[in-house]
């Protein structure tokens, strides 16, 4: 079979590839066939009947859906014959006669399918007098999702969704006929963790958002594409702001990461950027009457670091800054060492207890994602990959259902051992996350290993793992197949603090490292270790110790408490950079927002400052800051600065590397009790500023296996409070048979939970009901 | 109410028939509605564990199939058909006879929970219209007069099975064919009485 065939549509010969649907064909010619429920990353269905086109067949034309009839040698197709005209006619006529038409209080109005395709394809009157049928106004189907029947002309799409991308289908059609209705089962919401997509595909107004109902039209809406710092991924964006307020984020459509798709948290977590909490004046902690303004605030900072006796400067940064304000922050450390005989050690910490070596540097070859679909093996050795990198669980599982053989080994992905081909538990893995047995004893292992396509996603499972399995089991991989692997950093852009900081170390190095005996000065920018880190507690004994403590954030929290000064800083939508993701592809981040207050971005702060203490000037924009970084580069010729980045073939993104060191130590345990696992919601100052998701982080809740709950712990009550030492919480349990024997499942990024030691044994008693507590 | 083990043990037996569990939520879906006479949400729950799919996904079955009952039925379900041969052979008062007698209208159940009345479409007894089900076991050559007959039978005599073969000797006329053989099981509640699942009961004639 040639690569590509010959079809005639309109008059007009266009080649397609063998094997396409029509409809695709159609499009990659540029030749639009309505549609609602084809959808080009989902199975076609046939649901609508609108794409329907005439083909001619040995008995004369037909009538075909262009959506389920592939392409053949010679087809005739005609899209816009008297005859196909007249079926559109129909089909919205019949679409219609259920549909409210209540477009004026619709949020859909202006960006609707139904609306723009009758206007463009539609009989123009109705000759339907009789009653529509009527269901309740928007119903609740979860915490952030309403839907409104009487608007839905089932499509399937966001059942489809739910089905076959997402994999939890809680949305089905009920009943039949003309009582058909997308439904949940009662006390069974549509919690999935994808659900804002299906609101983003339905063609009509019949799901929509808490978080955008009523808000705004969508001829009012301003629009800039820019990359989510959800996670690692970099998903493709598109921010819709108008007066100045963000009120929506889409998902873009980018081949090579999300598809489309995003979580629910990358969807909806931008309200904080308006909430009132805000900082937006630089505040001096221990003196809250005392407002300074940027000059004096940073006149204050100056004369700290000025002010003598070697003071060692410590940066502790997060994942939300863009590779240029890495760069600017680089750049100043840098620039401090150079100065003589005055500073002591200056160091650079990610805020991040799941980094480690890593596999980087031309030693091992990496994996793209678009590889997983072309991989025969899939080997997962990660933390949780549908909590902390959603939309690549979305492209595993899409890999999956091609056929791909998923192998899983334990304890933090046992949420999704139903696509595993193989799952690695207890058997394999102790409870310290090393091998129990031979990597080549495993069984099941090798059949899929050896002499296959590979793709290893691996990072550590644990904050507290010992990495020499994971080294083993790369090397192990590297000898017997074709490996490439994709290192599971799962934070926002850790890659691109990677990339642009000469050396990277962990929270781990800066409390070893941290000497009380001297002067020191710590930086926090966008990073708040005293909350979600199995360090917590040192490195809080190490601020209080500190001499001058600078914050630059967005929000008052744990660890702007124990700071002296706190800036105010930029966020999504408000800065412009670049953001580098988990395979190294270089994505844009636009401006669309005024910073609120007299916030400015993490490198103005740090180009003040180097002006204050007179340091080298290279830079005073974004856009030098991007050529500077750009020189790095080893791949030359393919270069991510702006320039490159705005060209239309580049708004995937560009994929290249630098090279990267990472200093941080391997820190063991011999006796994990409790497994710290990071959920997608969780207690992060942006998300409990974000009233429509931030009571999805509410639920605390811990897991283990039958035989933990029935034989160690003796408990018979799902709610149980959970003891060690002075640290008592409640919780409910939820059971997990895929857990080994003897380790509880704590999500550390909800609250209560930072400050348990997971080496150490908790108690757990049944919950006292409240006669008991003597509550009245 | 959760299902008993002896359900669940022949649930499993019934989807052990079937290369993929979730083949088997036909039948299954017949044992929830021979347990409570309609298909209730808990064993909706007890469905979707015991093949692996979601609550809502057995409930999109159940509800788009007219004969798993979302509300409870009578014990017996009376179901005249309707269609074009039974319309000509005079269904029209067969079914006014139905009604007056329970004084039910369509799909409606009386207080007693005994009768259960609803008009279908062609039952597939066209050579002996007009036709009715009684818990889908089928009498044929049906009057006015017989009918009725056949519901105070029913009322009085509360039988535990319903067996197609006595109804029609005892109330039916015309039979479509004379030649099938004799059967003896019948169905004790709103759903067919099928041998592979358990739903037919033998009843001694």
């Amino acid at each position: 079979m040639t690569d590509q065939i010959k079809i005639n549509v309109n008059g007009s010969e266009i080649s397609s590839k063998p094997d396409q649907l029509i409809i695709e064909a159609c499009e990659d010619s540029g030749i639009h066939i309505p549609r609602f429920c084809w959808h080009k990353r989902m199975d076609p269905v046939g649901m609508c009947r609108m794409c329907l086109v005439e083909i001619e067949t040995p008995r004369g034309k037909a009538l075909v859906p262009s959506c389920t009839t592939k392409v053949s040698e010679d087809l005739v197709v005609e899209t816009e014959s008297e005859v196909v005209k007249k079926a559109q006619e129909g089909v919205l006529e019949f679409l219609l006669i259920n549909h409210p038409l209540d477009c004026p209080v619709c949020d859909k109005a202006g960006e609707c399918p139904l609306q723009d395709q009758t206007m463009a394809y539609g009989p123009g009157e109705s000759r339907f007098v009789e009653d529509k049928r009527h269901f309740e106004k928007p119903i609740p189907i979860s915490e952030i999702i309403l839907l409104d029947r009487e608007r839905c002309i089932l499509c399937a799409r966001c059942t489809r969704f739910s089905d076959e991308i997402s994999g939890d289908p809680l949305i089905e059609f009920i009943q039949r006929g003309n009582k058909t209705q997308v439904n949940t089962f009662p006390d069974e919401p549509f919690r999935s963790y994808f659900s804002g997509n299906t609101v983003q595909i339905c063609p009509v107004g019949a799901l929509t958002s808490t978080s955008y109902r009523f808000k705004a039209r969508p001829w009012d809406l301003k629009k800039v594409s820019s990359t989510s710092n959800c996670s690692s991924v970099g998903c493709s964006i598109e921010l819709n702001v108008s007066q100045n307020k963000m009120l929506r984020i889409l998902g873009e459509d980018n081949e090579f990461t999300n598809q489309g798709w995003l979580s629910d948290k990358g969807r909806y977590n931008f309200e904080y950027l308006h909430s009132e909490k805000r900082i937006e004046e630089p505040l001096i902690v221990k003196n809250s009457s005392k407002k300074p303004n940027i000059n004096e605030a940073m006149d204050l900072i100056s004369n700290e670091i000025l002010k003598g006796g070697d003071p060692n400067i410590s940066f502790i940064v997060g994942h939300n800054s863009t590779n240029e304000e890495y760069f600017a922050l680089n750049n100043f450390a840098e620039n401090l060492k150079k100065v003589e005989n005055t500073f002591g050690n200056i160091d650079i910490y990610l805020s991040d207890d799941y980094l480690y070596s890593g596999f980087f540097n031309g030693d091992h070859s990496l994996a793209e994602i678009k590889d997983l679909d072309s991989a025969d093996t899939i080997v997962l050795w990660a933390q949780d990959i549908k909590d902390n990198l959603p939309t690549l669980y979305l492209r595993i599982k899409q890999a999956v259902r091609n056929g791909k053989k998923l192998l899983i080994f334990g304890h933090t992905n046992t949420a999704i051992k139903d696509i595993a081909e193989e799952y690695f538990g207890g058997d394999i893995v102790t409870n310290n996350f090393e091998f129990n047995v031979n990597i080549s004893d495993i069984p099941n292992f090798s059949r899929h290993i050896d002499g296959k396509e590979v793709i290893a996603i691996v990072g550590k499972a644990s904050p507290l793992q010992n990495t020499n399995p994971i080294s083993e089991l790369i090397q192990y991989l590297e000898a017997n197949s074709n490996l490439k692997i994709l290192n599971c950093f799962s934070k926002g852009n850790t890659f691109g603090a990677l990339q642009n900081l000469n050396l990277v170390k962990g929270l781990n190095e800066f409390v070893n490292e941290f000497d009380i005996s001297k002067r020191n000065i710590v930086f926090t920018i966008g990073a708040n270790p005293v909350n979600n880190s199995i360090y917590s507690l040192k490195i809080k004994d190490s601020l209080v110790n500190a001499d001058f403590v600078v914050s630059m954030d967005l929000f008052k929290n744990e660890t702007t408490e124990l700071s002296d000064i706190i800036l105010p800083t930029t966020s999504l939508g408000e800065k412009e950079g670049t953001f580098t993701n988990l395979e190294m592809r270089t994505l844009m981040q636009n401006k669309i927002l005024p910073p609120p207050g007299s916030s400015l971005n993490e490198w103005e702060y740090l180009l003040t400052l180097s002006k204050k203490i007179n340091l080298e000037q290279v830079y005073d924009s974004e856009t030098q800051l991007n050529a500077l970084l750009c020189k790095d580069y080893l791949d030359e010729d393919n270069i991510p600065s702006f320039d490159n980045l705005n060209k239309p073939s580049n708004l995937n993104g560009v994929l290249n590397s630098k090279t990267i060191n990472i200093n941080i130590e391997n820190v063991d345990s011999t006796n994990l009790e409790i497994l710290f696992v990071h959920r997608l919601y969780g207690d992060s100052s942006t998300q409990i500023n974000s009233p429509s998701i931030s009571m999805l982080s509410s639920e605390r809740f811990i897991e283990m296996n039958s035989a933990t709950y029935f034989g160690s712990y003796m408990l018979y009550s799902d709610v149980v409070t959970l003891i060690q030492g002075e640290i008592s919480v409640q919780v409910n349990v939820n059971i997990n048979d895929n857990l080994p024997d003897n380790l509880l499942v704590v999500p550390i990024n909800r609250r209560g939970f930072q400050n348990i030691n997971p080496e150490k044994k908790v108690e757990l008693e049944v919950a006292k009901s409240r006669e008991q507590l003597n509550v009245s | 109410m959760s299902w008993e083990k002896e359900l669940i043990d022949k649930a499993n037996e019934i989807i052990e028939l079937y290369p993929e569990k979730r083949s088997a939520l036909g039948p299954l879906l017949y044992l929830a509605q021979e347990k409570d006479g309609y298909i209730s949400n808990d064993s909706i729950i007890q469905i979707s564990n015991l093949v692996g799919i979601t609550e809502v996904q057995v409930k999109s079955v159940a509800s788009f199939y007219s004969m798993y009952k979302e509300e409870q039925t009578g014990k017996y379900l009376l179901s005249v058909c309707k269609s074009i041969s039974c319309e000509i052979n005079d269904s029209r008062s067969v079914i006014d006879s139905v009604k007056n007698f329970t004084g039910l209208e369509n799909y409606e159940t009386d207080n007693d929970k005994v009768f259960t009345f609803e008009e279908v479409e062609c039952i597939g007894a066209c050579g002996g219209a007009p036709a009715v089900q009684v818990n889908y076991e089928t009498v044929e050559g049906l009057t006015p007069e017989k009918s009725l007959q056949m519901c105070e039978w029913l009322k009085e005599e509360r039988p535990e099975l319903v067996v197609a073969d006595e109804l029609q000797e005892k109330f039916g006329g015309v039979k479509s064919f004379d030649w099938a053989i004799k059967d003896n099981t019948g169905s004790s509640y709103s759903v067919p009485g099928f041998q592979n699942i358990g739903t037919a009961k033998e009843k001694n004639l």
